[in-house]
């Protein structure tokens, strides 16, 4: 900490984050362990969990990992009421199933909006409130949104419909939180290169969109959303609440 | 992973830095590494801010310059090497009621927020153009607008329309600088711990009227506001155009 340069700085603090062993999430988790914060890591596959927990743990920080479905409501929230230790949440989990608005599968639609719109809200709920419980005086939340939650795109209906719905629950969460000084912001990434992207990203047709659509001409990277979400979890935003970082190279800006 | 705030080798220029933010961003680019430019109308202000950064083993070079003087700003750049970053902070603020803004204050604040900002801008973008290998080491530009660039306010409306404008501007820079690799963004501070508010603040009833309006209940400091613009000047926001880091505490998002 100088006269006027704060850290991005997050010992003593716990993060919970969702979708961890994968993508954004696996990289925020470091991150933010390279920050120097304690990790509680929610994710599906235990082999992953296990190797991101021995990544983690080299950092020389804790590591707690938890195996479970975002959409398990009853096992999340007996799991969220023990922790002892919560500070941070990167309500991470998402997904996608592009198709075009007039081909969208109900089968497709109920599971964009149970993963990216009721988990999320569940989630940030009961870490709200455990953090709330536990007297820790401050938290910082951070959901993961998309440029898809500002503007559209072509086959993500669904997607920005639970997206723009992100960013207003993070508006509306800021304002309620507010008085307990938990700050609720969220972070819009463009299409980063993730083991979930990767198939997008084959398409030559696609990456040639994203790249028109650019202006600087480089795709995100993990890194650079994680160090924005490091950001917003750490004390160097203490006054960043109720907005987005928005991470596209230019993208809304047109 | 994390990516640190660091601008080692970077040239920074700050416009009106002889005070309360500007002082802010300079001592704080300074700290992150930065040799920072500082101008200002005030030479003994200028001379103490540079006592501060030489305190902090940082470098910084002082000029006394009008930025509404464009052969002034001309001149300066010709006296140094590169520039890699510039920090659009100079302006003000006389508080009117639309029905009896007088013109003169009208003129002043729209030539100091929106033309010599525009002209600064474009002068420094020229200069950062000149380093051969700029697409490779990239540029950042920060307006410093204002949470009142994003929502209107009473007594405020030549500010206001200056504000917004910046937002505009930042935004189209942004488009045209990104085949540069110049990043272009702006910094929305809701009521700062500065000189220039502690003079509105005297008024205690508009105090209380504007920290009601602030979520977290807490005017920002000038260390929230330097921080954010540390982070957009180097790698840490490489992907990041175009857009706003608003440091509101939730002004905007009610």
């Amino acid at each position: 900490m100088g006269l006027f340069l704060k850290d991005i700085n997050l010992k003593g603090k716990t993060a919970l984050i969702t979708g961890a062993t994968k993508g954004l999430g696996r990289g925020t988790a470091q991150a933010i362990a390279e920050a120097g914060g304690d990790i509680i890591a929610i994710g599906r596959n235990q082999n992953e969990l296990n190797s991101l927990g021995n990544t983690i743990r080299k950092l020389h920080v804790r590591y707690i990992s938890f195996n479970c479905d975002v959409n398990n409501f009853y096992r999340i929230k007996s799991f969220i009421s023990k922790l002892k230790k919560l500070d941070i949440l990167v309500n991470n989990a998402g997904t996608n199933i592009p198709e075009s608005f007039l081909n969208v599968k109900k089968t497709s639609l109920e599971t964009l909006l149970n993963v990216n719109t009721k988990a999320v809200f569940n989630i940030a709920q009961l870490c709200a409130n455990q953090i709330i419980k536990l007297k820790r005086r401050q938290g910082s939340i951070i959901n993961v949104s998309s440029i898809f939650g500002l503007v559209a795109g072509q086959k993500r209906s669904v997607y920005s419909m639970t997206k723009f719905g992100v960013e207003g629950l993070t508006k509306g969460m800021a304002l309620d939180l507010a008085k307990y000084n938990i700050r609720v912001n969220s972070v819009c990434p463009n299409i980063v290169l993730t083991p979930r992207t990767k198939k997008y990203f084959a398409d030559k047709k696609y990456n040639k969109y994203v790249k028109n659509s650019t202006p600087i001409n480089k795709v995100v990277t993990v890194s650079d959303v994680a160090t924005a979400v490091a950001f917003l979890a750490s004390d160097a935003s203490s006054m960043i609440t109720g907005s987005s970082i928005i991470i596209d190279g230019g993208w809304t800006a047109k | 992973m994390l990516k640190k705030i660091n601008l080692k080798n970077k040239i920074a220029l700050v416009t009106g830095a002889g005070k309360g933010l500007g002082k802010a961003c300079s001592i704080a680019l300074a700290e992150a590494g930065a040799k920072v430019i500082i101008l200002s109308r005030t030479k003994s202000d200028l001379i103490k801010v540079a006592k501060i950064i030489k305190k902090t083993k940082g470098s910084s070079k002082a000029f006394v310059c009008d930025v509404t003087d464009t052969e002034e700003i001309k001149n300066i750049l010709k006296k140094i090497t590169r520039l890699d970053i510039l920090v659009n902070n100079a302006g003000n603020n006389r508080p009117e009621h639309f029905t009896k803004v007088k013109r003169e204050n009208m003129e002043y604040l729209t030539n100091l927020n929106m033309k010599a900002a525009f002209n600064v801008a474009q002068l420094c973008s020229q200069k950062m153009l000149k380093a051969k290998n700029r697409k490779k080491i990239g540029g950042s530009i920060i307006h410093m607008s204002s949470q009142l660039g994003k929502v209107g306010c009473e007594g405020r409306n030549v500010y206001n329309m200056n504000k917004f404008g910046v937002e505009g501007l930042a935004r189209a820079m942004a488009v045209e600088l990104a085949p540069y690799n110049i990043r272009v963004n702006t910094v929305c501070p809701t009521f700062v711990e500065t000189p220039m508010v502690k003079k509105f603040f005297k008024n205690k009833k508009f105090k209380s009227q504007m920290l009601d309006n602030i979520p977290l209940g807490r005017v920002a400091k000038e260390s929230d506001v330097a921080t954010a613009v540390a982070f957009l000047a180097g790698d840490t926001s490489e992907m990041i155009t175009g857009t706003s880091l608003v440091v509101d505490g939730g002004w905007t998002a009610k």
